[in-house]
């Protein structure tokens, strides 16, 4: 196929790959992939989840909602709902700046024990009879949730997302 | 450049089975093109680093889940978009999905804040051509540009743009680079 079709007399396939070859080098100059990031995305292997049940970003609000244009509030809180088998996690994820705060409800309702896992290290709280949670104080960055619901179900450990 | 299929079935394989060694030879395959992404968004860097980080740390627990390896290179792509999508979004950028082509440029660093970077006059010259592109061409070429480079599939999931009209887009927006290209080496004489 013909990348130029259309432009009539314009430079071939050939050319534009000579180009594409020359930009490739200056991106890889001017924006190249940074060593820190390697680094991290390498030590995210040890995150491999091998205790748990995985449970499933299923819905998030900031994706799947269309807004109209002027309705959606900034302070609008965002919802998601991570699905494994025998559990349901639903988060509101509300706040700006250095410090968000994640609200949640294990489902079916029930009693249990949520560690949050963020840059400010672990921190678990027990979620209520109604299956409620809450944490103040999540940094931005990769967020996940562990949960050990009371009834023995099984820890349940959710995809990791951005607050 | 089809991707060697059978390699990438083999380090799936072996990171399911826990070898670090077959994750880092991931990382190292597709880090450049998961970058690419996120920076064709035009995301800050510190927001830029973010997505890098969780669409791996995703890929950590959907390993299992990626039946067919030579599909990885697509599911990182679309997941890097949806996470960039969503950072937008949240930033009050009203961006619908499926409609990436409508976002405009946030900040002003495109293409990159490292421009004095660039070892030669003509790195420069194609670097600030890029930059004077349109925000969709600058976005596929950006994407297209990841080091190595990612098949017209994985185009399509980052971008949210059908196979058929990557080819196109990338011909005519060469097309506008080069003009632009012109009047950088011309010194702007032909303009006044």
């Amino acid at each position: 196929m013909n990348d130029d079709a259309g432009l009539g007399g314009g430079p071939g396939a050939h050319d534009d790959d000579a180009v594409m070859a020359e930009l490739r080098q200056a991106a890889g100059q001017a924006d190249p992939l940074p060593a820190e990031s390697v680094a991290a995305a390498r030590a995210a292997f040890a995150w491999r989840t091998l205790d748990a049940e995985l449970a499933r970003l299923a819905y998030d609000s900031l994706l799947e909602d269309q807004p109209l244009a002027g309705v959606r509030g900034v302070g609008t809180p965002r919802l998601l709902t991570f699905e494994a088998a025998g559990l349901t996690v639903e988060v509101e994820a509300a706040g700006e700046g250095p410090e968000r705060r994640l609200l949640g409800q294990l489902v079916p309702p029930q009693p249990g024990r949520v560690e949050l896992r963020h840059r400010g290290g672990p921190a678990t709280v027990k979620a209520d009879g109604m299956g409620r949670f809450a944490f103040p104080g999540v940094l931005p960055g990769p967020v996940s949730l562990r949960c050990d619901p009371a009834s023995g179900a099984g820890t349940v450990c959710t995809d990791w997302f951005l607050t | 450049m089809p991707e060697d299929e059978s390699g990438v079935a083999a380090l799936v394989e072996s990171a399911r089975a826990g070898e670090s060694q077959a994750w880092d030879d991931l990382v190292a395959r597709f880090g450049g093109r998961v970058w690419a992404v996120c920076r064709a968004y035009n995301l800050s860097r510190a927001d830029a680093d973010d997505v890098f980080q969780v669409v791996w740390m995703r890929l950590v627990n959907s390993l299992d889940a990626i039946r067919e390896p030579d599909r990885l290179g697509a599911w990182l792509a679309t997941t890097a978009r949806h996470e960039c999508l969503r950072l937008l979004r949240k930033a009050g950028r009203q961006v619908p999905v499926g409609d990436e082509a409508a976002l405009d440029r946030p900040d002003d660093d495109t293409p990159g804040p490292d421009a004095g970077l660039l070892r030669t006059e003509r790195a420069a010259a194609l670097w600030t051509a890029l930059g004077a592109l349109s925000p969709e061409c600058q976005r596929l070429l950006r994407v297209m540009l990841a080091d190595p480079p990612p098949s017209y599939q994985e185009v399509s999931e980052a971008l949210g743009m059908p196979v058929g009209s990557i080819g196109p887009t990338r011909g005519r927006c060469l097309h506008h680079l080069r003009s632009k290209l012109g009047s950088i080496n011309g010194g702007g004489a032909g303009s006044n």
